[in-house]
């Protein structure tokens, strides 16, 4: 699998461009960063290892059904994407092909999946990497498998409800590991799962269902992006004075000689009065 | 603003009253040091859902190994060290016990080659002991750190950086995850004003791995 593939998976449908995130701004300095979006491609079609191509250069090749790539940088632009099964690229007929359009700053993931009438499709994501709370992660689904609407269960309770293909839904959760499953939409009967599923913290985890319900291969894959970490809002690591009072005089004054008592509460009292201005 | 103007008067006149107030220590550190802040050389072009480089992208869970004891002998600390993680408005968990560390557990642990490793203690207690890592206030420039773990070797960081600063103003660098591998030591400090909830600063100490060779 090389390391270096440009972006776009599309559709056989032709030409529709997807245009993945907003324009960048105009005024943006020029930067190694700014010209370049992450891309990363699932491939969720059932028995079938492909090639990828993008623009006529081979990307992924031996890419296999279930499998997520990681993050990749590219160059923000439009690709030509061709999904070939393996060995048959780059002069046979794709067995999908579609142009998909990167700007700068973007965060992408383009799926290789079956509609939800088993239709081999190409759909574009875009991924939100937008910082977390401390302690919290972002749980994403998404349904890119032939299968009707699905509900989504952690612990026996819906947390997403309706989604269909090609469609996802997304929260901001406590991190930690949360037992899943997947059920037909407002049933009981359990689709996929259940499964653990490790929502880490400061991080991205995005679940796909793939696969197909009349083929009984249904299946999640799961899909990481890390530094969305916050730091927490304070430590509080104090207790009733002891430290400072009278009754521990060794420790007040030297507290007071470190020079960082007088300092900082100037500084806080600064503030207090900035803010009151304010 | 009168308040805010007595506050300060207030705050200023008290730190001259403990200045002259009982034995003097004059031998007690005041801030000194920088902490690393930049980046990891590499390490600039990374960007929030990019993946970190090689074996990083494992859990960090997994790869490091988890800090039990933290012991500075030079100021007699030593202390049991537990895994915490955040409260539910937010701030980090520090262990109810006071003769007991913190480790942040979704940061870097002690001994990971990159980022920073945190560790809190409390000044003192709701109870009125004294916490263990209140002698925090005590180290100095270059005295010795040691983190002992479970399943792996101690590692061994040097105090390279002392600051003092108000609770909301927490270095972010304390809790970076990526860039050069350093060892953060959390607690309170004065001033202690119970009408705004106890401690309004905090003691941060940085500590820098003596030899790198012994991160893994």
């Amino acid at each position: 699998m090389r390391s270096r593939f440009p972006v776009a998976l599309a559709a056989s449908t032709g030409a529709c461009a997807l245009a993945l995130g907003a324009a960048a701004p105009a005024m943006a300095a020029p930067s190694a960063e700014q010209d370049t979006a992450m891309v990363s491609v699932v491939h969720g079609i059932p028995g079938m290892t492909v090639d990828v191509y993008a623009n006529g250069d081979e990307l992924l090749s031996g890419f296999e059904p279930g499998t997520v790539t990681e993050p990749q940088s590219l160059k923000a632009g439009s690709y030509d994407i061709q999904i070939f099964e393996a060995g048959q690229g780059p002069d046979g007929k794709p067995a999908l092909e579609k142009t998909v359009e990167v700007g700068e700053g973007d965060a992408a993931t383009v799926a290789a999946h079956l509609g939800a009438d088993g239709t081999p499709q190409l759909t574009a994501f875009a991924d939100d990497v937008s910082k977390v709370d401390a302690g919290k992660g972002r749980l994403t689904v998404r349904h890119i498998a032939a299968a009707p609407a699905v509900d989504v269960r952690a612990g026996g309770q819906p947390v997403f409800t309706g989604l269909t293909n090609p469609d996802e839904d997304s929260a901001v959760v406590d991190a930690g590991t949360v037992d899943a499953d997947v059920v037909l939409a407002g049933t009981d009967t359990v689709a996929i799962g259940p499964a653990e599923v490790n929502v880490a913290e400061g991080a991205g985890t995005v679940v796909y269902a793939w696969g197909s319900a009349e083929d009984k291969n249904l299946a999640l894959a799961t899909q990481k992006f890390s530094g969305m970490d916050s730091m927490p809002k304070a430590v509080h690591a104090g207790g009733d004075g002891a430290a400072v009072s009278a009754n521990s005089s060794a420790w007040a004054p030297g507290w007071a000689a470190a020079g960082g008592v007088v300092a900082v509460a100037g500084v806080l009292a600064a503030r207090r009065f900035a803010g009151k201005r304010g | 603003m009168a308040v805010a103007v007595l506050a300060a008067v207030t705050a200023v006149v008290l730190g001259v009253l403990w200045l002259a107030q009982g034995p003097q220590r004059d031998d007690s550190p005041a801030d000194f040091g920088a902490a690393p802040t930049a980046a990891a050389p590499g390490d600039a072009g990374r960007t929030p859902g990019t993946a970190p480089p090689s074996s990083a992208a494992e859990p960090a869970a997994v790869r490091q190994a988890a800090p039990a004891r933290v012991l500075v002998p030079g100021v007699g600390l030593d202390a049991q060290v537990e895994g915490v993680g955040v409260t539910p408005r937010g701030d980090m968990t520090v262990p109810d016990d006071p003769a007991v560390a913190g480790w942040y557990r979704y940061g870097p642990a002690p001994g990971s080659p990159e980022g920073s490793a945190v560790l809190v203690g409390h000044l003192d207690s709701e109870t009125g002991d004294l916490g263990e890592f209140a002698a925090l206030r005590d180290v100095r420039a270059g005295d010795t750190v040691e983190v002992r773990r479970d399943g792996a070797e101690p590692v061994v960081y040097r105090v390279t950086a002392r600051t003092t600063v108000p609770k909301d103003e927490l270095p972010p660098s304390a809790f970076r995850r990526t860039g050069p591998p350093v060892l953060t030591l959390i607690t309170c400090a004065p001033p202690f004003e119970p009408e705004r909830g106890g401690y309004t600063a905090n003691l941060v100490l940085t500590a820098e791995p003596v030899d790198a060779l012994q991160a893994p």
